[in-house]
């Protein structure tokens, strides 16, 4: 069997796995997570065995539901096309899925109706894997609709709690209205240009914009950008990732908000070919920052452990569109680089307060404390995820981040526009204030004193653990060996999305490109001299081992290192003499000396934070209209 | 890469401008800092060797480890943050000798600065105890202080330097203040230069802007209940801290004045650093008293971060 073919099959596959759950995974839970895993290490082999033939050799798959080829020059039937760019994010996809679904075997066995579980899990999984792999903008639609919906679904899953009905019902209002919108925007296409083939709505809108199409672009761009939770659409995110089980989280910010962060790269890079503008360049930016900063701040004040991870999710999705944004290739180089991190990094959080949940049954910060004693395997775990999402070297997210800096820097440098230096600063100083809420989480929860009624707590079984132990591999993985992750995913991704020319070629028939005047941009001005890691990593053994032996050394009759319990008062914790034990300080009190500094700051938000949904779905319209005018105001 | 290659490497790394160098110059500084200081208060003060005479003597203490301790963390913090310091060390240049050099310089340093106040907080919230608790907060809130102007300076510098380029190396920084006079010498640059002299206490933790370790009222922080040899890192910590801070300074503000020979170069790098340890540490420390934590963010954020922004305008309107 040709390899063209798997696309279609791998997203089939989680589609029947959904649909045979329905009907044989009633009773049984060994059917149930058979055919889960099945049908995801299905997905994922498939997509896996494309690597070699789209990414490192370049072809571009294209494949027409049906053999509905195109007729004079118009595409009519539905069109799968997979060139590097829908291949990065769909193995993003696969990977997120098998993990969450291994991770899920354990950690919903305690829940009732699992059936429904499994089935919205893979429909889930389908959609998204659907979205990145079509070629259709309709299609793109109704895979978006099925995400949204199957999203609602696993949103309010465990309706035994506080608020998931309530965050089920924030995400279903805010998420339809931004489908309305991308729908809107495709109407308004079908009814310009006569197709809804991505390729070649690429070739006739490539600089040849009327005010319908722009205003089907400033729609779309607004549709998808509440798919990817930016501020000011990002309300139903963090209700949503907070209250659904953490299997779902993980899945949430790794692939349902890379799938409209994709759909932007997508719309901006290749259907309309409107990245050039200094206008568009202007609009991500700016919305990129200020997601980046409102997203960090608010996760500052939080005192969920999800709640927090949540909002820290859409302050990382901030630097992929600001990055993209820049619409250098420097840039999107940054910005495909800290989607993929912030899918692992961000996962295994995820995956980490799952564990915490689990075992403890809260994720309240102010509840929690002294768990890396019960729990080192989620401890070590949540540090290498914390130190990757505060860019810390060696870790993933500071080789990311470093592009990112260095490419919005260079475009201040090279424009000489003031509001990009503006925007290295705020990504800078977002940094370290991410730094500052997870040694928030790390003191809240794993440090510090055990309260009394954890004292029973036990680490979590090996199945889910598994996951979580993989994506810190990977997270360390990735920075260190950021080249082969250059050489053999973002390159190749970079050059899919400036080089729009084969795309299209390779879906309409050679030469349309050219007979359309489709020009593209040449992938130019990298250059990627940063810190060779190889160098560093021997250098950090070295002198780790000096460090090691000077200590090993210094080990003599006296100075040994010496355990004892907590009865003897020479281990005990020093309390000034109180007979009293002090409180652990931890959770919202953390960060006090910087709260009252920022008291108007954090009053302003929390009153826009109201939980109304009203006043969100306000939100979104306003935006939604701001995006119209200034897109008819500066991109004429 | 051959053995001599090799060793050369190992001999920059374990000797100069790494370990051996970095943790001597650091004692030499924290040693002049403290005897600086008393003779400015009118005592005698201890001998300039006393740091490491401390450092020596730590190493020979037990290390308890406290019950309520993650003892892995609690033991491996203070080496992490060690470690950070000695590859920084190698990440600045004696002027024009350098021991790697890559575009990315810059925001290396400023990344890997972090680290070993990371491992501060890392470790002291490891160790259980509230007072590290407070402690650690307070470090996290000055880290955050300071950090805007540092990274506006770093800027700054960037911009001055390669003019409509990229240019975040602090080799190329050093080769171009060669050529152009050094950058403390060009009147856009002194705010900036005085923002960075406000940094570095804040960055190694002296007075007034010690509140993370506040020996008065938090028992040193972080550090309550650390003792024997991971006390002697974190002091030792401190002290490197101090080198690498004021070395950066130099390299920044006055690159431009190397002689083409390594050792006089090293003479001069460390005069400058001993004055720049004066300046903004042993002088401020003797006239200030310890700000609150609130104070001193508000600080940071805008006076530190007003004049560096400043600097910042100006060069960006071509001066």
């Amino acid at each position: 069997m040709s390899y063209v073919h798997f696309p279609v099959i791998a997203v089939m596959t989680l589609f029947m796995g959904a649909f045979l759950t329905v009907v044989l995974g009633k009773h049984s839970r060994a059917v149930r997570s058979f055919l889960a895993i099945a049908a995801s290490g299905i997905a994922f082999v498939l997509i896996a065995m494309l690597v070699k033939p789209v990414l490192i050799d370049g072809e571009i798959i294209s494949y027409w539901m049906g053999n509905w080829n195109p007729v004079n020059g118009y595409a009519i039937g539905i069109g799968y096309e997979v060139d590097q760019l829908g291949m990065f994010f769909a193995l993003l996809v696969v990977s997120t899925i098998l993990l969450s679904a291994v991770y899920s075997l354990r950690y919903i066995e305690r829940d009732s109706s699992q059936e429904f579980y499994y089935v919205l899990f893979l429909m889930l999984s389908g959609s998204v894997l659907g979205l990145v792999l079509t070629g259709d903008v309709f299609n793109m639609f109704i895979m978006i609709e099925i995400m949204t919906f199957t999203a609602v679904g696993l949103t309010a899953f465990r309706n035994t709690g506080f608020g998931s009905v309530e965050a089920a019902f924030k995400y279903l209002v805010i998420g339809s209205i931004g489908s309305s919108f991308t729908l809107f925007g495709i109407a308004i296409l079908y009814g310009q240009c006569h197709t809804l083939n991505m390729a070649q709505l690429s070739a006739m809108l490539s600089g040849n914009h009327s005010p319908a199409t722009l205003m089907a672009f400033a729609l779309m761009f607004t549709g998808l950008a509440v798919k990817s939770y930016i501020v000011p659409f990002h309300t139903p995110a963090a209700d949503a990732y907070t209250t659904a089980p953490s299997s779902i989280s993980m899945v949430f910010s790794g692939m349902v908000n890379k799938a409209g962060v994709y759909g932007i790269i997508r719309l901006v890079y290749i259907i309309f070919r409107t990245m050039d503008i200094p206008a568009v360049q202007t609009l991500m930016v700016i919305f990129g920052a200020v997601t980046m900063f409102i997203g960090v701040t608010m996760a500052l004040a939080q005192h969920d452990f999800k709640r927090l991870l949540a909002f820290h999710s859409i302050s990382q999705i901030g630097y992929v569109i600001t990055a993209v944004g820049l619409c250098t290739s420097l840039g999107l180089t940054g910005g495909l680089f800290h989607a993929m991190n912030h899918t692992l990094f961000k996962g295994l959080l995820f995956l980490c307060a799952g564990a915490v949940l689990r075992a403890t049954g809260t994720t309240n910060l102010d509840q929690l404390g002294g768990l890396s004693k019960k729990m080192p395997a989620t401890t070590v775990c949540f540090l290498i995820g914390a130190f990757s999402i505060s860019g810390l070297p060696p870790f993933n997210g500071f080789a990311s981040k470093w592009l990112v800096y260095q490419a919005a820097y260079d475009k201040a440098v090279t424009t000489g526009n003031f509001l990009y230096v503006f925007v290295t600063i705020v990504a800078l100083i977002v940094s370290v204030m991410t730094l500052a809420s997870f040694i928030k989480v790390t003191q809240a929860a794993f440090f510090g004193q055990l309260p009394e009624r954890l004292k029973d707590v036990e680490e979590v079984p090996f199945l889910m653990q598994l996951p979580m132990w993989i994506m810190s591999a990977l997270c360390v993985l990735s920075g260190v060996f950021y080249n082969f992750v250059d050489k053999y995913l973002l390159v190749p991704a970079v050059s899919a999305a400036l080089g729009v020319s084969r795309y299209i070629d390779s879906m309409m028939g050679s030469g349309y490109a050219a007979e359309k005047c489709v020009t593209d941009i040449q992938a130019s001005g990298v250059h990627f001299s940063y810190w060779n890691p190889m160098v560093w990593l021997a250098l950090f053994v070295i002198v780790l081992c000096a460090a090691c032996l000077c200590i090993l050394t210094s080990k003599g009759s006296r100075g040994e290192i010496l355990e004892g319990d907590g009865e003897d008062g020479k281990y005990a914790t020093f309390f000034s003499g109180e007979k009293a034990l002090p409180s652990h300080v931890g959770g919202s009190d953390l960060f006090w000396g910087f709260k009252t500094d920022w008291k108007g700051y954090f009053n302003i938000m929390e009153g826009l934070h109201s939980g109304v949904v009203n006043d969100y779905a306000l939100y979104v319209v306003a935006a939604a209209a701001i995006v119209v005018v200034f897109t008819f105001m500066f991109m004429r | 890469m051959d053995i001599t290659g090799a060793l050369y490497i190992l001999f920059k790394i374990l000797i100069f401008p790494g370990l051996l160098f970095a943790v001597v110059i650091g004692l030499f500084l924290a040693g002049l800092d403290r005897k600086l200081l008393a003779r400015m208060q009118k005592r005698v003060g201890p001998p300039l060797r006393q740091p490491l005479f401390d450092f020596l003597k730590l190493l020979g203490k037990e290390t308890i480890v406290p019950h309520a301790a993650n003892k892995t963390v609690y033991l491996a913090a203070p080496v992490v943050g060690f470690t950070a310091l000695i590859v920084l060390a190698l990440f600045i240049p004696v002027f024009g000798y350098s021991t790697f050099s890559g575009n990315g310089d810059l925001i290396v340093i400023l990344y890997l600065l972090t680290i070993p106040a990371v491992a501060l907080i890392v470790g002291g919230s490891s160790s259980g105890s509230p007072y590290a608790g407070i402690g650690i907060s307070r470090e996290m809130v000055t880290m955050m202080s300071y950090e805007l102007p540092l990274v506006v300076v770093l800027l700054t510098v960037a911009r001055k330097v390669g003019g409509s380029a990229l240019c975040f190396s602090l080799g190329d920084i050093v080769s171009w203040q060669a050529e152009n006079g050094c950058l403390a010498f060009h009147p856009a640059m002194i705010p900036a230069l005085l923002a960075m002299l406000l940094v570095i206490p804040a960055e190694v933790g002296t007075q007034p802007f010690d509140v993370a370790e506040a020996e008065t009222e938090i028992c040193e922080g972080p550090l309550i209940e650390y003792s024997g040899a991971p006390l002697a890192v974190f002091k030792l910590n401190t002290a490197v801290k101090m080198f690498i801070m004021t070395a950066l300074f130099a390299n920044l503000f006055f690159g431009g004045i190397e002689t083409g020979y390594v050792a006089l170069d090293a003479v001069i790098m460390v005069a400058i650093c001993a004055l720049v340890t004066f300046f903004s540490m042993t002088l401020i420390h003797a006239v200030t008293a310890r700000l609150k934590i609130e104070h001193l963010f508000k600080f940071y954020w805008t006076v530190v971060a007003g004049l560096a922004a400043l600097s910042l305008i100006l060069v960006w309107v071509g001066l």
